[in-house]
């Protein structure tokens, strides 16, 4: 582990993180920050930061499919580590170091109590700070928080067959809260921690240099000149190995179906069917037809005369014609008030021919359809054979 | 040959007729005085036939004219109800619209039916009404007219000109309280079904007791530009509509109906989503649910209703359904909070959740903070004094 050659404490240096690590903390850096800008972008939707966030993002349903990626890598990077850890403790009987313990609490106190001057030394720890299990620990429990509401808003017809569908709400405001608090601690506990602190590139190199292990990991290192750790392959390894591979194949076989199941399992919550249009009859006219409302009227019915006389005749002029052709208004010089002025015709010449009603010009007219003021078919038909008798006035 | 040179003796007569006018208008246009006493509409035509001169004639019951599809045309004017009208009470002459008529006998005119007669005289109506008769340009029912629906509404089909009476307040520019009560019975003489929906909704029951705080048709769908109600725009546009009155405490206090049912959609997942989509991209199509997806759209019902109010889960879940179709159980309803805001008496674990982390994220925050700030400051003082901590 340590190089062999001896080097001054600035450069001789100590792996810290394996590749496996450093790969599984990229991918949680890159699905956790697209997680935290697409997720944050929902919460505060109509906030103008969110809507330019989501237009860039080409609209909202591509910010949630790329967050529901992200979410898929990241569950698969925790089933990875839950592998590799189980390795680690169960084949390799590696210590827990990352496990809290009380020890942890009065790190934390006495280096509280350092940073304030009520203590002369800051505490040593080992190969995990109380920090570090701090974030770790954050994580863990962030990422079951995460999942489970997670599910619940991503698979809610199947999340309501187990629970009351309230839950579904609470676990929006779980989620959204918890996403709150995790990006609030990354910003301030991670940041300061690792980049504001000190610069600690280990994530990135895997390495820490001795001055650094012994400032920040003294009792792990004191571990490592010790030679602990180190164990050759035995037949109990061997043995244990044996028994890992087909578990680990047959857990990691449900877990992936698992997160199969709630990524594809539910689609009708995210690719619904779109409202149908109420099959409505736009144009369907009130009968009966009230347009145009004026036409209800018809000809007021008079009787038709029986005496084939201008006795007879005159009634029907009288009724049909006298509001324009009468001796006081006399239209188009038509007076059709009296025998004489019938007989004498408009101002262009006569308008009855007595024994001869078709080349009468009344009849003509009236039978045309164009004198907007019309006989009815009795009417005309009685008048027509008045003319025809030589349109007698007695 | 005969139509041809009917339609050119009509032409003739109608530039003629203009010609006289604009004539008139020019000789008259000096006795400015005369002018300034005269009403708004006044036509600059000064010689023309009175509207007893017409109604002498048009009054007269039974005054038909056989139109050679078969139709009747009535020619009859009412003179009660037009001396009621507005048009009449602001001294319009009838040639002021019928402008090719300027005496008796009219000009040889020979319309097929009755609606080639209403579709070619509305158009004047925009002598005078040029702001509506532009809004209408935008209409539904003019692009409906343009792809040859002759049955689209035009201007007179609401509004006969010769009985319509003043419709709003000349004061205040306010719609007439009796006007606003008969706008759904115009639009039913076209839209009959819609109506009958209208009129047994919580809205066209209370319009009908004279309830003036009720939407009529024209509250939603506009009035002149009346835009189509299947567009997207419409649809995403719906919850601010409806939010209009619904967020009106002067108007929803009286029926002890919330004013929060907008903010509450919104910070729903439906809502939030039609938002989203409403003000980045109103045109695109989204398959969230809006008020009306829900509530209905003319037939809109009180929410309490034992057999139809969505407020009981059974008649909530076929909503549901219609977008989540293998949602068996009337449970899922309760993932929608009904409009509520989380209390400890309504949707109590929303309620208590919100409550832990309204307190765990300031206190994890606010002491991780304690404990950077004092590092912080310990290292500062440490790189000061020149050691190294």
């Amino acid at each position: 582990m340590a190089n062999q050659t001896p080097l001054s404490p600035r450069r001789r240096t100590y792996a810290r993180f394996s590749l496996s690590a450093r790969l599984q903390h990229l991918l949680m850096l890159l699905s956790f920050t697209t997680l935290a800008i697409t997720g944050l972008a929902q919460k505060f939707a109509l906030n103008p930061v969110s809507l330019t966030i989501i237009e860039i993002w080409g609209g909202v349903d591509n910010l949630r499919w790329t967050h529901h990626a992200a979410a898929t890598v990241l569950m698969l990077v925790a089933i990875y580590h839950v592998l590799e850890v189980s390795y680690k403790i169960y084949v390799l009987h590696l210590p827990m170091t990352m496990l809290p313990s009380l020890q942890d609490l009065w790190d934390a106190w006495a280096a509280f109590s350092y940073n304030i001057g009520l203590s002369k030394s800051r505490p040593q720890m080992g190969r995990y700070t109380f920090e570090e299990k701090a974030e770790y620990w954050a994580l863990v429990w962030g990422i079951l928080i995460m999942g489970a509401t997670g599910f619940m808003m991503w698979n809610p017809i199947t999340t309501v067959k187990f629970l009351p569908g309230y839950f579904i709400p609470a676990a929006k405001a779980a989620h959204g809260a918890e996403a709150v608090l995790a990006v609030l601690a990354i910003i301030v506990w991670h940041m300061y921690g690792v980049h504001i602190k000190r610069f600690n590139q280990a994530m990135w190199t895997g390495k820490l240099t001795e001055a650094e292990m012994r400032h920040e990991h003294p009792l792990e290192l004191a571990d490592l000149k010790a030679g602990a750790g180190r164990t050759g392959e035995t037949p109990a390894l061997r043995r244990r190995k044996r028994i890992y591979y087909p578990a680990a194949v047959l857990a990691s076989a449900v877990m992936l179906f698992a997160v199969f199941e709630f990524v594809h399992g539910e689609q009708t919550a995210l690719v619904t069917i779109p409202p149908e249009m109420a099959a409505n009859l736009i144009y369907v006219p009130e009968t009966p037809t009230p347009l145009p409302p004026t036409s209800t009227a018809t000809l007021a019915a008079i009787p038709t005369p029986t005496s084939l006389t201008w006795a007879g005749a005159s009634t029907l002029f009288q009724a049909r014609c006298a509001t324009c052709h009468s001796a006081a208004t006399a239209s188009g010089g038509l007076d059709l008030s009296s025998y004489a002025g019938a007989m004498k015709g408009a101002t262009d010449g006569a308008v009855i021919t007595p024994g001869n009603s078709a080349s009468s010009k009344l009849v003509q007219v009236q039978s045309s359809g164009q004198h907007f003021a019309t006989f009815s078919a009795d009417e005309l038909a009685f008048i027509k054979k008045w003319i025809d008798e030589g349109a007698p006035e007695k | 040959m005969k139509r041809i040179s009917r339609h050119l003796r009509l032409g003739f007569l109608i530039s003629g007729v203009t010609m006289i006018l604009v004539g008139a208008a020019i000789f008259t246009s000096g006795t400015e005085a005369e002018k300034l006493t005269q009403p708004a509409f006044q036509s600059s035509v000064q010689d023309k036939p009175t509207n007893d001169y017409c109604l002498s004639c048009h009054s007269q019951r039974g005054l038909n004219k056989p139109l050679p599809d078969g139709e009747t045309l009535s020619l009859y004017i009412d003179p009660t109800l037009f001396k009621q009208s507005v048009h009449s009470q602001e001294n319009l002459a009838c040639v002021d619209c019928h402008t090719n008529i300027s005496t008796y006998p009219h000009p040889t005119y020979q319309p097929n039916t009755i609606r080639d007669i209403t579709l070619q005289l509305y158009t004047s109506c925009k002598n005078c009404h040029a702001p509506e008769y532009g809004k209408t340009l935008d209409s539904v029912h003019q692009q409906a007219l343009s792809v040859g629906n002759f049955n689209a509404a035009v201007c007179t089909d609401c509004h006969n000109p010769h009985q319509q009476t003043r419709m709003t307040d000349p004061k205040t520019g306010q719609l007439l309280p009796s006007v606003r009560l008969s706008i759904p019975q115009t639009c039913a003489r076209c839209h009959s079904v819609i109506y009958d929906q209208y009129k047994g909704s919580v809205h066209g029951e209370a319009l009908t007791q004279n309830n003036p705080d009720v939407p009529t048709c024209i509250d939603c769908h506009g009035v002149h530009n009346i835009q189509s109600p299947v567009s997207v725009r419409f649809h995403n546009d719906t919850p601010e509509l409806c939010a209009k009155c619904h967020s009106n405490p002067d108007i929803m206090n009286k029926y002890g109906i919330s004013t929060q049912v907008l903010n509450t959609y919104v910070s729903d997942f439906h809502g939030t989503t039609v938002t989203i989509f409403e003000q980045i991209s109103p045109d695109t199509p989204t398959n969230k649910p809006v008020c009306t997806d829900c509530h209905g759209v003319h037939d809109i019902g009180w929410v309490n209703d034992p057999a139809t109010g969505i407020a009981i889960k059974q008649n909530l879940l076929p909503k549901c359904q219609r977008c989540h179709p293998s949602v068996t159980s009337a449970n899922f309803t309760e993932a929608w909070m009904d409009h509520y805001i989380a209390s400890p008496t309504q949707y109590p674990l929303v309620f208590y959740v919100n409550l832990f982390y309204a307190l765990l994220i300031p206190a994890v925050i606010g002491g991780m903070l304690v404990f950077v700030i004092a590092d912080f400051v310990r290292r500062a003082i440490g790189d000061r004094k020149g050691t190294k901590s």
